[in-house]
């Protein structure tokens, strides 16, 4: 039956043609919104590497202050926060903290090896105590600590497992190897930390390096701080702590924002585009489904006498409903086949440089996805077809 | 010894199509038995039943009231599938606007019955079209398409159709109402001869007076009763 089927809608693909441009379209569909769900499950799947519970960002504005006095006024504020009930501990950062939309990248590369590998990556300026305030893990080395304070040749960096295994392919540590900024400067890492991945959950996982900011440090990382606080603290201790800043710097304004809640922005930010693509998809298919439909219903009722001819040569009822379920697959998998070889063509010419696993397995979605809803489209048409009755079907000749 | 039932028999048949406002009879009171090997052929004006008949005999439609029997055994209580057998394995089917599929060449449109009968083998199946076209004398005809036949070929791959099943009973409704003098002509002799050599069971609705003589058997109908 399956043969003749196929040779059935072979010899009828012109008639079919609109009705496989349709399939291939609603797999295009399918597939563009699984390769977009798939990667994105799997980079929320992901370890972000940190804990943001109970972690505030606290932005400084030095307002009108002389810059000279500013280095004097975070060290008194730092001083006093330390000091205040309900903070853990607290950290400098520089503006792309956990969740922000702010992102600092660059390349760095292995300063010896075959080819000299390198890794595009994020940037993290980072002082002593951010790994205690994001809870971060160490793989190997060590974190920034007082001997980074002595002067040495090469200054240190930290990188991410996913760095290490970038820069150094064949599997070597990274302890104590050399990298160089675009070949500007050369920093010795120090220590591997796990994975980082202050862009949220929906951001692709990519090597990471941290750059170490000395508590002496003036330049740099003035006016952020990520400041972990005791479980349950709320609006008294933000109140405090705004009190505190602006006592200790001398009239500094500041504003708090708990991890969490820029979390939950960053999350809604990033699922907008997607959500966006989802309706927009739903209508496709909806309007793709009512196509379906609507061409095998006409179908079936232009083929009222050939289903009545094979009534009356032996199709049972359910032979006849097989039979149109059977047309509609044959067709969609003509319609898939020239689906797939668009497809394939995204992870071998490595479109948007997103992983061929990621292709794969949306095509596989978008394939089951795509049997379903011809499916369910062909289901009433094919009951229709099941009720015809061969003799009233043969007299309307 | 016991006789031997007539492989068609018709009791006290009727058939009525009903709407909301009308109820047209399409048969009343109908009674026929059609034995192993017979040929009838049945006349009437159009409208007067023949082809509903034919259905009934066919099982392809259920009476209003009346038993049909098959081979001795009333049918009218049987399930879809067990008509669809029986239809399968049975009866062969001509109809006059030949009913072929135009997507499907000349040997697929003949292994259709063939098709819905479990455990027959592809390469069995394309043996037996071959032969049932080779038996209606269009071998040369296999991989056509039914456009690009004359309408006596189209009838004649219809009648290999309804061979390729081996059926016992031939149902032909005006075979050759759609053809000239002579194709018509050359189609009552190939169903003559299928009569004659294999003993196969036919029965023939037509028009053609001259060709219903030909047959064993003549059954005139008129609105719906059978008159002779």
């Amino acid at each position: 039956m399956i043969r003749h089927l196929i040779t059935l809608m072979w010899n009828r693909k012109r008639a079919n043609g609109l009705l496989i441009l349709e399939i291939l379209l609603a797999f295009v569909v399918l597939f563009a919104v699984s390769s977009v769900g798939v990667y994105s499950w799997l980079n929320y799947r992901a370890p972000l590497g940190f804990t943001y519970d109970n972690v505030w960002k606290v932005q400084l504005n030095p307002g009108t202050q002389p810059a000279a006095e500013q280095f004097a006024s975070l060290q008194r504020v730092l001083a006093r926060l330390r000091s205040t009930p309900g903070v853990v501990t607290l950290s400098r950062s520089v503006d792309n903290t956990p969740f922000a939309f702010t992102t600092n990248t660059a390349e760095f590369k292995a300063r010896e090896g075959k080819n000299r590998p390198d890794a595009y990556g994020d940037i993290y300026d980072a002082g002593p105590e951010l790994r205690d305030v994001m809870g971060l893990r160490m793989v190997a080395g060590r974190w920034f600590d007082q001997r980074d304070e002595v002067s040495a040749r090469y200054p240190p960096i930290i990188v991410t497992e996913l760095t290490q295994a970038a820069l150094f392919p064949d599997g070597k540590s990274a302890l104590g190897q050399l990298i160089t900024d675009n070949d500007r400067e050369t920093y010795r890492i120090v220590g591997v930390s796990g994975p980082y991945r202050a862009g949220g959950e929906l951001s692709e996982p990519q090597p990471g390096y941290f750059l170490y900011i000395s508590p002496q440090d003036t330049a740099r990382a003035l006016f952020n701080l990520l400041v972990r606080v005791q479980p349950g603290s709320g609006a008294a201790l933000e109140k405090q702590l705004n009190a505190e800043i602006r006592a200790a710097s001398g009239g500094w304004a500041s504003s708090i924002v708990a991890l969490p809640d820029e979390r939950a922005t960053k999350l809604k930010f990033s699922l907008t585009p997607p959500a966006i693509l989802g309706v927009v998809c739903v209508f496709l298919l909806v309007n793709v489904a009512l196509g379906l439909f609507g061409v095998l219903w006409l179908n079936i009722n232009q083929r009222r006498a050939e289903l009545g001819v094979r009534r009356a040569l032996g199709a049972t009822g359910a032979a006849i409903s097989r039979q149109v379920l059977g047309e509609i697959l044959v067709l969609t998998t003509f319609g898939l086949g020239l689906g797939l070889l668009v497809a394939a063509q995204f992870p071998l010419l490595g479109v948007l440089d997103v992983k061929a696993g990621v292709y794969g397995t949306a095509m596989a979605l978008a394939a089951s996805g795509l049997y379903l809803l011809a499916t369910v489209c062909a289901l009433y048409p094919s009951q229709l077809a099941a009720g015809i009755q061969p003799a009233v079907a043969l007299r309307e000749e | 010894m016991q006789p031997i039932p007539p492989v068609i028999r018709l009791t006290n048949l009727e058939k009525v199509y009903q709407t909301k406002t009308i109820e047209t009879v399409a048969l009343s009171q109908v009674n026929i038995s059609i034995a192993r090997g017979e040929f009838v052929s049945v006349m009437g004006p159009s409208g007067c039943g023949k082809s509903t008949l034919l259905s009934l005999m066919g099982l392809l439609d259920e009476p209003s009231s009346g038993t049909i029997e098959i081979d001795g055994r009333p049918v009218t209580s049987y399930s879809d599938k067990e008509l669809a057998g029986l239809r399968n394995h049975k009866i062969g089917f001509v109809f006059q606007s030949y009913h072929l599929i135009n997507d499907l060449s000349v040997v697929d449109n003949v292994e259709l019955p063939l098709l819905y009968r479990p455990g027959v083998k592809g390469s069995e199946r394309r043996r037996r079209a071959l032969a049932a076209l080779d038996q209606v004398g269009l071998n040369a005809r296999t991989g056509h398409f039914p456009a690009q036949l004359s309408g006596g070929q189209r009838q004649r791959v219809a009648i290999a159709r309804a061979l390729a099943g081996q059926p016992e009973i031939i149902l032909a409704d005006e075979p050759t109402g759609n053809l000239d003098s002579v194709m018509g002509e050359e189609i009552m002799e190939l169903l003559l001869g299928l009569n004659r050599d294999q003993g196969t069971t036919l029965v023939m609705v037509t028009h053609d007076e001259q060709q219903a003589r030909k047959t064993q058997r003549l059954i005139r109908f008129f609105d719906g009763r059978q008159v002779a």
